[in-house]
């Protein structure tokens, strides 16, 4: 760097470090200022991009009268489109978003669509939601029961029973009887998690030094 | 030649080792040492470090439990003055709840159903105790080795890793903070060395001064609440006419205590005469516990034998001539069976 500051090497090779994004901030800066002031460097620039143009696909080997025109168009156009003078009344963004082009009658239509829009996705988030629950709660009954451990198993989802905080819970009915089923879901037994709680706020704590059992236990009956 | 290069490299490497902080380079080295009277000095060091931080040190901090599938959250402020401890944990998923610790008198309080339950600690379980009794005989169950370092809540921690020594307990991953000894996360390995329950600090601060008014918040103003005061007795297995020699090496009675068959937020008849007594034992290796429940059997009140598993928590019920017996610990399913089988009646 401070070989290339000390102007040794040869000038174009801020360009080509400028194109590859090689340089620092304050490179780019005096890189920018040689595209600017030498016709050279402009030059250079062009050449190297073409380069790598070409390099990257031969579709973009044109002659520099193509894209000449092309930038005289362009520009012929950008001097052709009105400004905006006029400032714009504050609105919510996505009031904007929504009606890019209010022209006439159309803005009204358009003003109920949106919302209508999200309500119907929300309507399909949550039957999806609906969907995956049921499908999950069945698969999982059914990963459960194909292991086939000494008898029945039955997932249980603790979704709709207040008191309980842990999730899932696996239970394995050792007399092979199915366990109380509603809907899909095992009815919680609202007597294990006071089991649950009486282990694991006096016993302490599993692992050493946790900050305190009731940690634990905050986080088994969190619904609680 | 090679004799002065390889002079060199030792001389390098004995410049970083010097350069290392002495701790870490006493951690790493004593307990991976291969000597067993240093390795099992080291293991104790390590635990009292830890369970000395928990206790004495002032921190504040989010905790994020994850048991099986469910994931909770809790608020934990912990404060030492002196000889007094002030703890608060707030759950900060479901329902509202605060627990507030004052050295051994611990209230509950259910803000939203107006409930609040005052209990003792010592009551219950002899903890602290319960682990400095284990402390002794860790190193015969467990091996602790040093697992590197990591970065964990933003502190820089040391990995333990506390691998049992025979089938019956589970192992632990610990994460200990260098600079304090405060356990910054902690998981419990299954048998195939999946992760069955994880807790970790997500943001801690180590050393902060709690007024202890704040903390102290939730049960300065009680009036209307529902107090609940559950009372429990201490007592022994063979005082209530049943027997527990554990067969699984490494476990001890740590507490008994005889109580209300009901949980104390059930709803209580008040002249229904006399309630159903229940008898709790707690099982200890130093490590991990397993809590025996002893209660008169009832055909309503237990339909069926049962054996569940809740992260790391393994569950067995079942029934014992007239008595229904509920096992419950943080330990693989056939250590509880073995206690099962050792539970005997007296009378």
């Amino acid at each position: 760097m401070s070989e290339r500051s000390d102007g040794k090497l040869p000038p174009m090779e801020d360009v080509s470090a400028l194109i590859d994004g090689e340089l620092d901030e304050s490179a780019v800066a005096r890189a920018c200022a040689q595209w600017r002031d030498d016709p050279s460097a402009r030059e250079a620039w062009h050449t190297y991009q073409l380069i790598g143009d070409v390099l990257r696909s031969d579709d973009l080997a044109s002659t520099a009268s193509r894209d000449n025109a092309f930038l005289a168009s362009l520009r012929e156009r950008l001097a052709a489109e009105p400004v905006v003078l006029a400032p714009q009344p504050m609105i919510a963004p996505t009031e904007i978003l929504a009606q890019p082009a209010v022209v006439n009658g159309d803005a009204g239509r358009r003003h109920w669509r949106t919302p209508m829009a999200m309500v119907a996705g929300f309507a399909v988030v949550a039957t999806v939601l609906v969907v995956t629950r049921m499908h999950g709660a069945n698969d999982a009954e059914g990963v459960l029961a194909a292991r086939g451990d000494s008898a029945a198993a039955i997932l249980v989802s603790s979704a709709g029973t207040p008191p309980s905080g842990v999730g899932n819970l696996q239970a394995v009915d050792r007399q092979g009887e199915p366990a109380m089923i509603l809907d899909g879901n095992l009815v919680r037994d609202a007597r294990l998690d006071e089991y649950l709680a009486a282990h694991k706020k006096f016993g302490g704590s599993s692992g050493p030094g946790a900050p305190s059992g009731f940690l634990r236990n905050a986080a088994a009956t969190a619904g609680r | 030649m090679t004799a002065i290069g390889r002079g060199r490299i030792s001389w390098f490497a004995l410049f970083w080792i010097a350069a290392l902080p002495v701790h870490v380079a006493h951690a790493q080295a004593a307990l991976n040492s291969g000597d067993a009277l240093v390795e099992r000095r080291e293991t104790k060091a390590w635990l009292s470090r830890i369970q000395e931080a928990a206790s004495k040190r002032s921190y504040q901090g989010t905790v994020v439990v994850s048991s099986g599938s469910a994931v909770a959250s809790s608020r934990i402020t912990h404060h030492c003055e002196g000889r007094d401890q002030f703890e608060r944990i707030d759950s900060l998923d479901g329902q509202a709840r605060h627990v507030v610790r004052q050295n051994e008198k611990v209230h509950t309080v259910w803000p939203q159903r107006r409930v609040a339950m005052v209990e003792r600690r010592d009551q219950l379980s002899s903890f602290p105790g319960l682990l400095q009794a284990g402390g002794d005989r860790v190193p015969d169950y467990y091996e602790l080795h040093s697992a590197g370092q990591e970065r964990v809540a933003g502190r820089e921690a040391n990995v333990l890793s506390l691998r049992p020594k025979d089938q019956h307990r589970y192992g632990y991953r610990l994460w200990v903070d260098k600079a304090t000894g405060l356990l910054l996360r902690t998981e419990v390995l299954g048998e195939r060395g999946g992760v069955l329950e994880s807790a970790a600090f997500s943001d801690v601060a180590i050393g902060v001064r709690p007024s202890v008014d704040s903390l102290l918040q939730p049960i300065r103003k009680l009036d209307g609440f529902r107090v609940l005061q559950p009372v429990a007795l201490a007592t022994r297995l063979e005082k209530e006419g049943w027997s527990l020699s554990p067969k699984v090496p490494g476990f001890q009675e740590v507490s008994c205590v005889k109580r209300s068959a009901d949980g104390p937020l059930r709803a209580q008849s008040p002249g229904g005469g006399p309630e159903p007594q229940m008898v709790q034992a707690v099982f200890s290796d130093g490590i991990t516990y397993v809590t025996v429940f002893i209660e008169p059997y009832s055909a309503e009140r237990h339909p069926r034998a049962m054996n569940t598993a809740i992260g790391a928590t393994q569950t067995l019920m079942h029934r014992h001539a007239d008595a229904w017996i509920t096992l419950m610990g943080d330990v693989p399913a056939p250590t509880l069976r073995l206690f099962a089988e050792a539970l005997e009646r007296r009378q």
